[in-house]
């Protein structure tokens, strides 16, 4: 399955989006796991608290009641309280100051006296140790029957109505001695507010006491401000722990059943520690990775701007300059100062500048020494050699007497003179789309119909003669002007099938044409030197049947051609019919 | 002459009284080993016989702060002395409801004797030391015997008739009694099964110092 990346019309943007895209992802990573673990490890370190917690409650209430009782051995180990049971009926106020008096001793709200059969001796007064009494008789009951005669137990007093507070009961027996028990000391202390507070102090958690008739309970004691303690279901408690919203906040909390509930209901503790307080020594960590976040972005926005735009200014002042060797400039170098892969590049580019100028030079030379349609054909070939039979029609023009008006002029004169006359008629025999194979001291030879091929190639080169014949009489009239002697030629033209192709070694070669046909063309030309002719131009008999069009013409008959066995038949060109 | 004769005619009404022979209690607990300081007494149910409390008070010695006698059966009417034979001071009381009394500190014989003169157990303690406990248990019939190490007693001087059998012990965990018919000849035995609550008496530490509280 591929995927089709969107393209981009500048290449700054896409590295942008790449270094932002890469960039981001890190730093959004980075700041997504530490904030997982760190609220993880925050809820960990409140499961831990919880569980010391609740440890620490049951610890509390345990260590303070094994003080009592401990108190209360003392106190009913001592003679003093004997007192009170050598007389048969005890009266009930000496009882009840006595008690008061051992309750401030003890540090409890109130005392119960209670005989072995569980009917109250006597108290320290007020509603609550009425309220107490059942709770403390069934106590009583379970202390008796126990190996340990002690009984511990949770109780809401009183028992129903709308203020209660819990308390943590506690049954001694008062011995007379042991192992006798002649009676049972009901104590209590409260679950109250400051209970919960020193809880808090100690565990560093939200402490809640609950209490209800039903299994809807209440709550009695909170250390959390006014109002934000919600009920709770006893169906809650297990549940272990739980996360519950309280005053807007996300408490982590965890519920213990208080247990045993002498009193009717359900009474529970919740100690509970607020998410976001354990959270917060780690915010300002997480504020800071969302700043580096989001000014490693801003920073790597910045880096891929200047990257790219190092990247992209040369890129295209690479570009351009292609536009500049485009134009044929290959002089122009590029310069951009740079060592790198870029600078490199630009070294290839001004290296290929070189490399097409050179070209461009010897393409140049080539063309000034053969004829361009040879010279393309050569790059294209690249000069190879063999050639191909074909027709094409040769043409031979020579300067007659030429040596003698060498003789006449300084040797730089009689080059200047040459190379003015051969621009002429080398002009004419590319405009008639032949090409000149090669100058043979004063004469020219041309062929029509190769490389290129045409299809009237004879007839240009009958039309390229005699514009060459018009293109003389005018030279002749400027050297007249000039004061010097004027020229005359003779023109050979033959048609024939020959070999063309470059002819030469592999390290110098000539575009030519050999055969038969060429030799015919040259005898032509030498026999336009006959005075009984009185033609500058002549022609083969397969050249005028080559030739499409009318010509005037005069048949000169059949001459004899050196190095041919059959005789040639002649005609002599003079106009355009 | 009379005298000697009335003396002859007790002697054999008395020994017609006794003729009736011995009633052996064997007491067994839970796991079947004999029970010792156990109280075996036969309540007649015919009848009140007469109790007869010993002229001289019954001594309970203190010696090496204990109570050298663990369980004292006596009759009702009977007087208890509380001898101290220790070199420091001993404060006996008992808040029982069948007798609630204390004597303060004190050293050596003391003049306090006490008079047991309801029927009950009597757990006995001393005030300043917590380990020392003994029990007195004053009976209403004259028919009683503590068993010994053994777990036996023997109820001896059984009159002809019907009577209630009950044993009692400081530990007992539930009521003992059942019924019994004296025979005319011979001795009878009396296999009695007791449960008993666990011994919580104090451990005495040694001389160190504090007792072991619990």
């Amino acid at each position: 399955m591929g995927i089709r990346l969107p393209q981009f019309r500048r290449f700054g943007t896409r590295l942008l989006l790449l270094v932002a895209g890469v960039v981001a992802a890190a730093q959004i990573t980075d700041y997504a796991l530490v904030t997982r673990a760190n609220r993880r490890n925050a809820v960990d370190r409140i499961h831990e608290n919880l569980e010391k917690g609740a440890k620490l409650f049951t610890r509390r209430v345990d260590s303070r009641l094994q003080e009592l009782s401990g108190r209360a051995a003392l106190m009913s180990d001592d003679y003093s309280i004997r007192q009170l049971f050598l007389t048969d009926e005890p009266d009930a106020a000496t009882v009840r100051s006595a008690l008061r008096s051992y309750s401030v001793r003890m540090g409890v709200p109130f005392m119960t006296l209670l005989s072995p059969d569980g009917t109250r001796i006597g108290d320290t007064g007020g509603a609550l140790p009425v309220a107490a009494l059942k709770p403390f008789q069934s106590l009583v009951e379970e202390a008796a029957a126990a190996d340990d005669p002690k009984a511990k137990g949770f109780a809401r007093l009183p028992p129903s109505g709308p203020a209660g507070t819990l308390y943590a009961l506690l049954v001694v027996p008062i011995y007379a001695p042991k192992p006798e028990i002649v009676a049972w000391i009901g104590l209590a202390f409260p679950i109250d507010h400051a209970f919960a507070t020193d809880l808090k102090a100690d565990a560093q958690l939200e402490v809640t006491f609950y209490y209800g008739a039903s299994a809807d309970m209440l709550p009695v004691e909170s250390t959390l401000p006014e109002g934000t303690a919600s009920h709770v279901q006893a169906s809650s408690l297990d549940l272990g722990i739980v996360n519950a919203e309280a005053g807007g906040q996300t408490y982590v909390t965890a519920y213990r059943p208080l247990l045993p509930l002498i009193t009717p209901g359900h009474a529970a503790i919740a100690l509970q520690r607020s998410l976001r307080a354990e959270l917060a020594p780690s915010l300002p960590l997480e504020h800071f990775l969302l700043i580096l976040l989001i000014a490693s972005l801003a920073a790597a926005a910045v880096v891929a701007a200047v990257l790219s735009r190092n990247l992209s200014r040369p890129l295209r002042a690479l570009a351009a300059h292609t536009q500049v060797i485009a134009r044929g400039d290959y002089a122009t170098r590029l310069k951009l100062g740079r060592a790198d892969e870029i600078g490199q590049l630009a070294g290839a580019f001004n290296r290929m500048s070189e490399g097409l100028a050179e070209r461009d030079r010897v393409r140049d030379l080539l063309d000034k020494n053969v004829s361009p349609e040879v010279a393309a054909q050569l790059m294209r070939d690249g000069g190879a050699l063999g050639g191909e039979e074909r027709e094409v029609t040769v043409l031979f023009v020579d300067l007659r007497s030429f040596t003698r008006l060498s003789e006449s002029l300084p040797p730089r004169e009689v080059l200047s003179l040459l190379n003015r006359y051969f621009d002429r008629m080398s002009g004419i025999v590319e405009i008639y789309h032949g090409i000149v194979d090669k100058y043979i001291g004063d004469a020219i030879m041309a062929i029509f119909g190769a490389p290129v091929a045409q299809h009237g190639h004879a007839d240009n080169a009958i039309l390229a003669a005699l514009e060459m014949q018009s293109a003389l009489a005018r030279l002749n009239a400027e050297l007249a002007t000039e004061g010097r002697a004027k020229l005359s030629f003779g023109i050979g033209i033959n048609t024939a099938r020959i070999i063309a192709g470059n002819i030469g070694s592999s390290r110098r070669l000539n575009y030519s044409v050999v055969g038969d046909g060429v030799n015919v063309a040259a005898r032509l030309q030498d026999l336009t030197r006959m005075s009984q002719f009185r033609a500058d131009i002549l022609a083969s008999a397969s050249t005028m049947n080559a030739a499409k069009r009318a010509y005037r013409v005069r048949n000169l008959g059949a001459a004899p051609v050196r190095g041919r066995d059959e005789p040639v038949e002649v005609f002599a060109v003079e106009a355009v019919e | 002459m009379n005298r000697l004769l009335a003396a002859a005619l007790l002697a054999a009404t008395a020994l017609c009284a006794h003729a009736a022979g011995i009633v052996r209690v064997v007491t067994k607990d839970a796991s079947g080993n004999p029970v010792a300081d156990a109280v075996a007494y036969a309540v007649a149910l015919d009848g009140t016989p007469q109790v007869h409390p010993p002229s001289k008070p019954v001594a309970i010695v203190q010696k090496d702060q204990e109570f050298q006698t663990y369980v004292t059966p006596v009759v009702v009417g009977t007087r208890v002395v509380f001898p101290n034979k220790d070199n420091v001071q001993h404060h006996v009381y008992s808040v029982s409801p069948a007798k609630k009394f204390e004597i303060p500190l004190y050293i050596g014989e003391s003049s306090a004797s006490i008079l047991f003169d309801r029927p009950g157990p009597v757990t006995l303690g001393c005030n300043i030391h917590d380990w020392m406990v003994a029990y007195v248990f004053v009976l209403s019939t004259p028919y009683f015997a503590k068993t010994g190490t053994d777990g036996v007693a023997d109820i001896s001087g059984l009159p002809q008739g019907r009577y209630r059998l009950e044993v009692w012990h400081p530990r007992l965990a539930a009521k003992v009694e059942r019924e019994l018919v004296v025979a005319e000849s011979g001795d009878s035995t009396q296999v009695v099964s007791v449960t008993l609550r666990p011994d919580r008496r104090i451990r005495r530490a040694p001389d160190a110092g504090g007792a072991d509280y619990k």
